[in-house]
C-alpha cells in the first residue's frame, strides 16, 4: 500500500517541525569496514547511495533531526575497547568535518538546540556490554567521551548479561550486570535493551530507576523473533517511562522473512558452510537458494503494523524509531535508506495517527527520555559515588 | 548624583568624531637599558630577591618555594591508590608517600600522575587499563576538591595554583595505550592525557621511530600531548627531539655521566635536549641519582651545566616503588633539596626555573604549537599497516 501523495506532503511538513530522532545507525562501522575511516573516500556531503544507506542529503530528505550514531564493534574481538574508541573518534571526525550539518549533542537540551539550528544533533550509543570490558571505570570514560546509551549485549552473551541470540548464561542480569545498570543510572547513560534476552529486559526494568530504551527493536507479538520485544515487557514501559524504537530490519519484522532467513541459513549449513559466510562459494550457494526461493519483501506497512501494536500495548508516549541503517543488508520497500522516514509517517497519517502522536513518535519521546535520564543522574549522584565494583567481587 | 568627572567632555554630534581630549603628553625620557644577558631574559621577572640572603638555607628554600612551587613530573599514585581499599588524601595517608598535607609542606604546586601499567597489563589490555587509570585519577581529583584540581593546559595549571590547589596533570601514559592507533591517541587526549612515553612499541623501539612513530609525534604536536623520552632508546630520543615541534620531556632521567642507569642521559643527549628547548626532569630515586640529597644536587648541577638552566626540572617519582634518597623520603621534602642547591650558590631565578618555570614554559609552548598545527593540519588518518607495512 503506497501512501497517497497528500499524506506524504503532510508527513514532510510534520517532519520539518518534529524531525526524526533515530536510535541506531551503523555508519561508523560501515566507514571502518569499507574505507578504514578515510572520510574523504566516502564524502557523505554527496550522495553515497552506491555504498551506504546514509549520507547528509538523504538524512535531510528523510527529515532526520537527531541521530544516535552507533559506535558498535564486533563482540568476537579479543578486546573491544580499542576499536570502540576508534569508532568514537570516527563520529567526532564526522561531526568536526560536517559541522554545518551535524551538531555534537550530549543532552536533551543539545537535541533541542540542534532542532532550532537546523543541524542534526549527533549522539553516540555503544552496542554491546563487551565495549566496557567488565569495567565500570571504562564505562565512565565512555560516558565522558559522549556515549549516551549502552546496549547491554550484542548477539553474544557477556559475562554479566544474556543476549537474545545466545544460549541462556546468567539467566538475565548477574549481580554485576545490575551494578552496571545502577552505574549507568548514576551517569545518565541510557540502558538499551535491544539485542538482550527477555530475561535481561525484565531484570533491567527491575533494576533501573531511569527510563530504558530499545534503540532498534520491534514487536514479538507481531513477528516472533528473539530480537523483538515481548508484550509483557512493552507493558512495563509506561511505568518505567522509557521507549521502544521500532526497527525496520526485514528479517526481524516480517514473519516470512524470518522463516526465509532460517531456511537460507539451514541451506548454507547443509552445504557445510557457516550461515554468515560471504566467500565466493558461499555466495554462489546463497544465490542458487535465492533463485528458487525469492526473498520476501517487507514494506512500510509491515513496520506500521508493528507500531500499531506497540502503541496499543505500550502507549504513544513510549514509541520511537531506530532504523538500523548501514547495520543491515536488506531494508523494507519504501524505507530503503535514511530518506525513507516520510513514507512511514505518511503511512501512519493514513492510519489516522494524529499530528500530536506523530510528533511524539518522531521527536518528543526520545528527547523526553534522555532528559529524564539526566534528571535521575543528578538525583542519584547526590546519594551515590562512582562504583568500583568488579565482576569478580559481585559474581564470584 | 555629583559629577565625578574632573572635566566635562563635550561629545560630538551624531556622525561626527569626538574632538581630541588633549594633546598627548610626551613620555618622560627613559634611561637607556643596560645590556641584558640571555639568561636574565629567560628568567621570570624577579626584580628583588625573595629571600633574605643571610637567612638559613632551609628558611630561604621555603620562601622561594612559596613563590615558585614544585611542578613534579612523575607520580606513581594512580597505581598505588588502585591497591588501597580506602584512602583520604586530604586527611593524610601514611601508607603512601604523597598526600595533600605533605604536598603543601613540600610546596608542590603541580603533579604529573603517571598512567604507566605493570608489564603484564601493558601488553594485554593496555587501552582499557589506561582508561581505568584515567578514571581513577579523575575520580580522586574530584573527590578531593579542596586539595586537588585537574588541569589540562598551562593556564589551568596556573589557575589551580592560584586557587591553592595542586594541579593534577594526566600522564605520562605508556605508548602501548594507543594500540597503534592515532584515533585512540585523539580520544585519550580528549579524556585529558597530556604526556605519552615513547617506548616499548613496534613504532618506538630500540631501532628508533618508524614512519608511523614519526606520525604519532606529529599528531601529538597537533593535539598538545607532550612526548616523554625517559626510557626511550637513543635513536628514538634523537629522532623525536629533531621532529617534534613542541619541546620534549624526559620525565625520569638523570645524568649518566654521574650514574650509569639506562634511563639516565649521556651528556651528548643532554646537550641536544637543551639545544632543542626540551626538559630533563631529574628523579629523586636512590637508584638513578644516588642515596643522598647531595647526590641529587650533583645531578641537578650537572644537567644544568650541560643542558642549561631552562632545561632542568624535578621528578619526585614518589609512590612508584623506588627507594628515595635520605631526607627526600616523601612529597614534603623538597625544601631540603632546594636548601642544598642554595648552599651550592644556585640563584633564585635558576631555582624558580627548576621548580616551576621550565615546566610552565614547556606546557605553554605545547599549547601554542598545538593551536598553530591545528590551523595547518587535519587529524591524521595514517595507519601503522600503511606506513610501517
Amino acid at each position: 500500500m503506497t501512501p497517497v501523495s497528500g499524506s506524504l506532503a503532510a508527513a514532510r511538513e510534520l517532519l520539518r517541525e518534529f524531525p526524526v530522532v533515530d536510535g541506531h545507525n551503523d555508519l561508523p562501522w560501515a566507514l571502518r569496514e569499507q574505507v578504514r575511516y578515510d572520510l574523504g573516500a566516502r564524502d557523505i556531503a554527496t550522495h553515497q547511495g552506491a555504498h551506504l544507506h546514509t549520507d547528509l542529503p538523504r538524512l535531510r530528505e528523510g527529515g532526520v533531526g537527531a541521530q544516535y550514531w552507533s559506535v558498535y564493534v564486533r563482540s568476537d574481538l579479543p578486546d573491544a575497547v580499542p576499536a570502540t574508541l576508534e569508532q568514537i573518534d570516527c563520529v567526532r571526525q564526522l561531526i568536526a568535518r560536517y559541522g554545518s550539518e551535524l551538531r555534537p549533542a550530549l543532552t536533551a537540551a543539545d537535541m533541542e538546540a540542534g532542532r532550532r539550528e537546523g543541524r542534526i544533533a549527533s549522539l553516540m550509543g555503544a552496542e554491546g556490554g563487551h565495549s566496557i570490558a567488565n569495567s565500570l571505570g571504562t564505562l565512565r570514560q565512555l560516558y565522558e567521551l559522549g556515549v549516551r546509551y549502552l546496549t547491554l549485549t550484542h548477539n553474544d552473551n557477556v559475562a554479566w548479561a544474556d543476549s537474545a541470540t545466545d544460549e541462556p548464561g546468567v539467566g538475565g542480569l548477574s549481580e554485576f550486570g545490575r551494578e552496571v545498570v545502577r552505574e549507568m543510572n548514576r551517569l545518565g547513560m541510557l540502558v538499551d535493551l535491544s539485542h538482550v534476552a527477555a530475561t535481561t529486559m525484565r531484570h533491567a526494568l527491575d533494576t533501573s530507576v531511569a527510563p530504558v530504551i530499545f534503540s532498534h527493536s520491534s514487536s514479538r507479538a507481531v513477528c516472533d523473533h528473539p530480537r523483538n520485544i515481548p508484550d509483557d515487557v512493552l507493558e512495563r514501559l509506561p511505568v518505567n517511562g522509557g521507549m521502544a524504537m521500532v526497527t525496520f530490519v526485514p528479517k526481524f519484522v516480517l514473519q516470512a522473512a524470518v522463516d526465509w532467513t532460517a531456511a537460507a541459513d539451514d541451506n548454507m549449513r547443509a552445504h557445510g558452510l557457516h550461515h554468515l559466510a560471504t566467500t565466493p562459494e558461499a555466495m554462489k550457494v546463497h544465490r542458487a537458494f535465492e533463485e528458487t526461493n525469492p526473498r520476501p519483501v517487507a514494506t512500510v506497512a509491515t513496520v506500521a503494523d508493528h507500531l500499531d501494536h506497540m502503541r496499543e500495548v505500550a502507549g504513544i508516549d513510549h514509541l520511537g524509531i531506530g532504523g538500523d541503517y548501514d547495520g543491515t543488508a536488506f531494508t523494507p520497500e519504501g524505507l530503503d535508506d535514511v530518506s525513507g522516514y516520510p513514507n512511514l509517517v505518511a503511512e501512519l497519517l493514513d492510519r489516522r495517527w494524529s499530528r500530536t502522536d506523530l510528533a511524539k513518535l518522531t521527536w518528543g519521546n526520545a528527547v523526553r527520555v534522555l532528559g529524564a535520564a539526566e534528571d535521575v543522574a543528578q538525583e542519584v549522584q547526590a546519594r551515590r559515588g562512582p562504583s568500583n565494583a568488579t565482576l569478580e567481587q559481585l559474581d564470584g | 548624583m555629583a559629577d565625578l568627572q574632573d572635566e566635562l567632555h563635550i561629545t560630538a554630534e551624531v556622525g561626527e568624531l569626538d574632538p581630541p581630549v588633549s594633546p598627548p603628553t610626551p613620555l618622560p625620557e627613559l634611561p637607556e637599558l643596560p645590556d641584558l644577558d640571555e639568561h636574565a631574559l629567560v628568567a621570570e621577572p624577579c626584580l628583588a630577591p625573595l629571600s633574605d640572603q643571610d637567612a638559613a638555607p632551609l628558611d630561604r628554600a621555603h620562601t622561594i618555594l612559596a613563590a615558585h612551587p614544585v611542578a613534579d613530573g612523575y607520580s606513581g599514585l594512580p597505581w598505588a591508590l588502585r591497591h588501597l581499599p580506602w584512602y583520604d588524601l586530604e586527611l593524610g595517608e601514611s601508607t603512601i608517600d604523597t598526600d595533600v598535607p605533605r604536598m603543601r609542606r613540600g610546596h608542590v604546586g603541580a603533579l604529573f600522575w603517571a598512567l604507566h601499567l605493570p608489564e603484564g597489563l601493558a601488553v594485554d589490555r593496555a587501552v582499557g587499563a589506561t582508561l581505568e587509570q584515567l578514571d581513577l585519577v579523575k575520580t580522586v581529583a574530584r573527590s578531593h576538591p579542596e586539595g586537588l584540581r585537574l588541569a589540562g593546559d598551562a593556564g589551568q595549571v596556573t589557575d589551580a595554583r592560584n586557587c591553592g590547589r595542586v594541579a593534577v596533570v594526566l600522564g605520562p601514559a605508556a605508548a602501548a595505550a594507543l594500540d597503534d592507533s592515532l584515533g585512540i591517541l585523539r580520544v585519550l587526549h580528549s579524556l585529558g592525557l597530556r604526556v605519552l612515553t615513547l617506548s616499548g612499541t613496534s613504532w618506538a623501539s630500540e631501532a628508533g621511530l618508524t614512519r608511523f612513530g614519526e606520525e604519532v609525534v606529529r599528531e601529538m604536536n597537533r593535539l598538545g600531548v607532550l612526548a616523554d623520552l625517559s626510557g626511550a632508546s637513543d635513536a628514538t630520543i634523537h629522532r623525536a627531539v629533531r621532529i617534534s615541534k613542541a619541546p620534549v620531556l624526559c620525565t625520569r632521567s638523570a645524568a649518566r655521566a654521574l650514574r650509569p642507569h639506562p634511563a639516565n642521559l649521556p651528556d651528548a643527549t643532554l646537550a641536544e635536549l637543551g639545544a632543542a628547548g626540551g626538559l630533563c626532569l631529574v628523579p629523586l630515586t636512590a637508584e638513578q641519582t644516588g642515596p643522598t640529597v647531595r647526590d641529587v644536587a650533583d645531578h641537578l648541577d650537572h644537567v644544568r651545566a650541560v643542558a642549561g638552566p631552562e632545561c632542568v626540572g624535578l621528578s619526585g617519582t614518589y609512590d612508584s616503588g623506588s627507594a628515595h634518597p635520605q631526607e627526600l623520603g616523601d612529597a614534603s621534602c623538597y625544601p631540603n633539596l632546594i636548601a642544598e642547591l642554595l648552599r651550592r650558590g644556585w640563584t633564585e631565578p635558576d631555582i624558580a626555573l627548576l621548580t616551576w618555570g621550565n615546566v610552565q614554559r614547556v606546557l605553554r609552548t605545547a599549547d601554542f604549537t598545538a593551536k598553530a598545527a591545528q590551523q595547518r593540519r587535519e587529524p591524521s588518518t595514517a595507519r601503522i599497516a600503511e606506513l610501517d607495512g
